[in-house]
């Protein structure tokens, strides 16, 4: 194990000579220190204080607050806009904080080649909506864009609702620069959309959760805008039947919709109660379904959701609501948007897991839930992207449950529940990344890869400076 | 061929006898008209009672037409529509506005209907065009997005007025003019409305297009309990509680709180922004409002684009204090 | 009962461009869509429908030929006909114009009960509803958030006013136009959105309705825009981020006794 040292008074120093602006650096304030204590994985069970936070504005400073990190054996935790669920921004020993905020520049939207380049700490909300004022497209859709910045989208490797029609973000990216753990700045892809000269190390920082890098510059791939959007709100009787449509239904209408959403009873009744509308059938169903199709004409919008809507109740669905309009859209998802919202209204600091499995177990998987649900008896709701297999169980904490035994047994029911995901053939983090909360799950469920991936990071970065306690 | 049109009109807004303060700012806008135009600037007052007129006078009236009935206790959009055709046939006024209240904005359309001329909703400012004398309406569309200079080609020409878009004048206790009491038949009081009763609102102390301060809440606030802090320095600042459509979509506050394209448009004296980030939907209900202070944590928060004040913080962090601390406004309490 | 919806099309975009030159909105690249705050006097419509047999709602507007879909999506929530007025002659029409085309299809139709939205998002004058309920020479009830009571010829409402509730009768047939608290509008579902698509949407235009010319379109419309211009919104506040609530407290106190608000 490395022994790091302290952030010292010299240490602060160096860094406001690198930062030339005292607004840049936050240190001996420990109300301000502290909002960069923790995320949204579980408020304060898993806070830790840094030490020092700095908010660089050029890749120079980055490089050079790392090369002074190398020096003095200082870890350092990158950090985007603190809308991780799994820790990874969390300073866990102490040190410096490299916080991205300032970093929010979108530099270019090159639309003849179809990029975008912008920095870490744009939000990913606002590269959707300027980019949609030219007519495109950014198809990576985490449902946190109204918080999250596209940095940590990369970090985490994200994905949201939209995956099954077009990929996690590692489908968006074209590029990126980087600031390595050694403090040099280096750049992997860019505007081109092929590469086979050598290793794809793009693909390997993606998703790397700040333990090889800084991203500095992001290239991001654009599309042309769909133009017109359909969604389907579909009640089930049973959790088994909306479930049991989610394949079929892409076979049968021989089409992709881009999102297929699945929100359960439980899930219903915290969002209900929080945004105080009421669905349609909400207290006669166990589950429904939100499926989401674009096109780019309305001819072609009414083809799809007449040919989805006929096969879901030929398939069980109890009835077939169409959105086509914002006004009704926003009705459909405004429980699904608002509930991890919803569900920390009442349990503040509720855990959220990120199994995910072949799509064809997913009914099995829910039964799953269901069983821990019971043996703990402990409330479990289930919300999630039903079309690749990615569901969130949130167990919510008994009221009497003191919030320490709550941490220890909240950690026992989402490990079984990965553990279960994992041994159907899939990953305990579907989307939200391992940070620090899931990396014995890690080490259990690929235990020789785990092997290699530790490898890998001694490579990158020998003196464990970057994001150390993540992952491994 | 409109020759004989003459002199600018505001119609006073009366509730149980006393005169709205809307009724003041009206006659502040309809002094700047008609002072430009040279013409005398008359108030129409009808209602089954009313005290103190002279004050319409002493805030720049030359002239009161009160139409007194007893059966005017209630606003009925037939009678007062039909009096008011009545009296613009009779006295032909090249001018009227009233307020942009739910009373005017029903009143207008169908005296405009009955008169068959054009009317303008929602105006926040005038101007006078030198060489015609007509007047151009000034009134923001599209959520704000834009503003609409408008011109009307008939007489009278008529207009609603956002309330608190202009300060009433000062009251010149010395000013003269003239009080005309008219009586009508009694056909034209005979309605097709009955009226029942009315409900007050108790969570606000004053309604929100005439308050003079709006502290309104956003999803910041967490959760709906959290309205009771607004709802007290409200009170305190004597004010009215505001919101935007997400919290009154989940169901936090009454829809007769929101403020924005959906919602009320407002332009108080001050504007307390808290938790709110600052959809152009909700800044097109309020960016006219004479002060804003915004408080949110996001210091990119669109709100802080157009506040005169922006605190970057949790608002649940100050709340409970500001309730405590800030007094009233009012020395005599 | 016979009851007819007043809607409206509307933009479906908060982005919408101005031609500074002209004033006049830049249409060609916009998407529209049923002006969101019809929906709830189409729903309240349908409501009533529900609960009274033999009710038969008639959905109208005037517009371009694309106000189909509009007259279409009110049609998939309950409404039983649409009716489209279009004429290149209703065009560039102000309120009085555009209410007084409705009311010549209008007034000799039998409706006990026709429901406007409060406004329209694009416009938001407001004025429509009231200015055809007063042209049809009938009763209007604007602001209404709750219908208390319809009887074959009366009509109790809740009306939405400063500072309260104000509860109302009047006689049918009467013109109401309802604000967004009076109820949530339903989802169309799928059955209902077919059968709308398969609709025959009712065309009329001036050769039916046979309106002189000059009380149509920018002839028959007393006020013009003689310019459009975008606001300054943006002001040169002070923005400070706080260490402590007491910090907070503070600036906001001393803001609010320099600007006179405070004592």
């Amino acid at each position: 194990m490395i022994e790091y040292r302290k952030v010292t008074t010299t240490t602060v120093e160096k860094l406001r000579k690198i930062l030339k602006n005292d607004a840049l650096l936050i240190y001996d304030d420990t109300e301000s220190l502290k909002s960069y204590s923790n995320d949204e994985s579980g408020g304060e069970y898993y806070a830790n204080m840094p030490e020092v936070v700095v908010k660089p504005e050029t890749k120079e400073q980055i490089s050079q607050i790392i090369k002074l990190a190398n020096n003095e054996m200082i870890p350092i935790t990158p950090r985007g806009a603190g809308s991780g669920l799994a820790g990874a921004d969390i300073p866990i020993f102490g040190g410096i904080v490299i916080s991205l905020e300032r970093m929010n520049k979108i530099i270019e939207i090159d639309s003849e080649n179809l990029v975008a380049v912008v920095e870490p700490g744009v939000v990913t909300n606002d590269l959707c909506r300027i980019v949609s004022e030219k007519g495109l497209y950014y198809a990576g859709y985490p449902m946190s864009v109204e918080t999250s910045f596209i940095g940590g989208n990369v970090a985490t490797n994200a994905g949201g609702s939209k995956v099954i029609k077009y990929g996690n973000t590692a489908h968006h990216i074209l590029g990126l620069e980087m600031v390595m753990p050694d403090g040099e700045i280096v750049e992997y892809g860019g505007k081109r959309r092929k590469d086979s000269s050598g290793y794809n190390l793009l693909q390997l920082f993606i998703g790397s959760e700040g333990t090889l890098g800084i991203f500095t510059k992001i290239y991001v791939n654009l599309i042309p805008q769909p133009g017109k959007v359909v969604d389907l709100l579909v009640p089930f009787e049973s959790v088994e039947k909306a479930i049991s449509n989610v394949a079929p239904l892409m076979v049968e209408t021989k089409s992709l919709p881009s999102g297929i959403e699945f929100i359960d009873k439980k899930s219903i009744y915290y969002a209900s109660k929080y945004t105080g509308m009421k669905l349609p059938y909400q207290d006669e169903v166990e589950s429904y379904l939100i499926v989401q199709y674009e096109a780019t004409s309305l001819q072609e919008i009414e083809e799809l959701y007449e040919k989805g809507g006929k096969a879901l109740q030929k398939n069980g669905a109890k009835d077939v609501f169409i959105a086509d309009n914002r006004s009704n859209s926003e009705k459909i998802w405004r429980m699904r948007r608002n509930w991890l919202e919803s569900l920390k209204a009442v349990d503040p600091y509720v855990p959220t897991g990120d199994v995910v499995v072949p799509t064809s177990k997913i009914p099995e998987m829910m039964k799953y839930i269901n069983e821990v649900s019971n043996e703990f008896k402990i409330d479990i709701p289930v919300a999630g992207h039903a079309a690749d297999g990615n569901l969130h169980p949130a167990p919510l904490k008994p009221k009497n449950l003191p919030p320490n035994e709550w941490k220890t047994l909240s950690e026992e029911i989402l490990g079984k529940i990965a553990m279960k995901a994992a041994q159907m053939g899939g990953a305990i983090s579907g989307e939200h990344g391992v940070g620090f909360i899931k990396k014995e799950l890690l080490k259990k469920t690929k235990p020789k890869q785990y092997k290699w991936m530790q490898e890998v990071k001694e490579a990158f970065d020998p003196n464990n400076i970057m994001n150390p306690g993540k992952l491994f | 061929m409109n020759q004989e049109y003459k002199g600018v009109w505001t119609i006073a807004e009366v509730n149980d006898g006393k005169i709205e303060t809307v009724s003041y700012e009206l006659l502040s806008w309809g002094k700047d008209l008609a002072t430009k135009l040279n013409v005398e600037l008359s108030s129409v007052v009808i209602s089954n009672k009313a005290e103190n007129l002279d004050s319409l006078i002493q805030h720049g009236a030359d002239n009161v037409y009160y139409v007194e009935d007893e059966k005017l206790e209630h606003f009925y959009p037939d009678v007062h529509t039909n009096i008011l055709k009545k009296m613009v046939e009779d006295f032909k006024p090249e001018i009227i506005l009233a307020s942009a209240t739910t009373k005017g904005r029903t009143l207008m359309p169908a005296l405009a209907a009955k008169l068959n001329t054009g009317l303008t909703a929602d105006c926040t400012d005038f101007e006078i065009e030198e060489k015609t004398r007509s007047l151009i309406q000034i009134r923001p569309a599209i959520g704000g997005n834009v503003m609409a200079k408008i011109k009307t080609i008939t007489k009278p020409q008529m207009a609603t007025v956002r309330p608190k878009s202009k300060l009433p004048l000062a009251k010149d206790e010395n000013r003269k003019g003239k009080i005309t009491k008219i009586k009508y038949d009694e056909e034209l009081y005979q309605s097709k409305y009955r009226w029942i009763e009315f409900k007050k609102d108790k969570t606000s102390v004053q309604p929100l297009q005439q308050a003079d301060v709006i502290v309104a809440g956003g999803k910041g606030l967490k959760k709906s309990e959290n309205f009771k802090y607004l709802q007290n320095l409200s009170k305190k600042l004597k004010g009215a509680v505001g919101a935007t459509r997400a919290v009154v979509d989940m169901g936090w506050i009454d829809y007769s709180h929101q403020v924005g394209l959906s919602g009320k448009t407002v332009s108080p004296k001050l504007y307390i922004a808290i938790g709110i980030s600052g959809a152009v939907q909700h800044l097109a209900g309020m960016s006219s409002s004479k002060y804003i202070i915004a408080i949110n944590k996001d210091p990119e928060a669109p709100i802080f684009k157009v506040s005169d004040l922006g605190i970057v913080c949790d608002a649940l962090d100050i709340l409970p204090l500001l309730e405590k601390e800030i007094k009233s406004g009012d020395k005599n309490d | 009962m016979e009851i007819c919806v007043l809607v409206k099309q509307v933009p479906s975009t908060d982005k919408v461009q101005i031609d500074e030159e002209t004033g006049t909105m830049i249409r060609s690249e916009l998407e529209s869509e049923l002006n969101p705050l019809d929906m709830y006097a189409v729903e309240e419509a349908v409501r009533i429908k529900e609960n009274t047999p033999q009710t038969k709602i008639t959905v109208v507007t005037m517009g371009p030929s694309s106000a189909e879909y509009a007259l279409k999506e009110a049609i998939s929530m309950g409404c039983d006909e649409g009716v489209l007025l279009t004429d290149r002659k209703f065009a560039g029409a102000d309120t009085l114009a555009t209410a007084y085309t409705l009311t010549q299809y209008l007034k000799d139709k039998q409706y006990d009960i026709i429901f406007a939205g409060e406004r329209a998002t694009d416009g938001e004058t407001g004025q429509v509803g009231p200015s055809v309920g007063t042209q049809l020479d009938i009763p209007i009830l604007t602001y209404v958030n709750k219908i208390i009571n319809i009887t074959n010829d009366t009509i109790t409402v809740q009306r939405a006013v400063e500072g309260g509730n104000e509860i109302i009768q009047t006689q049918l047939p009467a013109l109401i136009t309802v604000v967004k608290e009076i109820n949530e509008p339903r989802l169309p579902n799928l059955e209902n959105k077919l059968k709308a698509k398969k609709s025959i949407i009712k065309i009329v235009s001036n050769q039916e309705l046979k309106i002189e010319e000059e009380k149509l379109g920018l002839k028959g419309s007393p006020t013009r825009v003689v310019k459009v211009f975008y606001p300054k919104i943006s002001r040169n506040g002070e923005k400070v981020v706080v260490k402590t609530p007491q910090e907070a407290l503070e600036k906001i106190t001393s803001f609010l006794k320099e600007k006179g608000v405070i004592s």
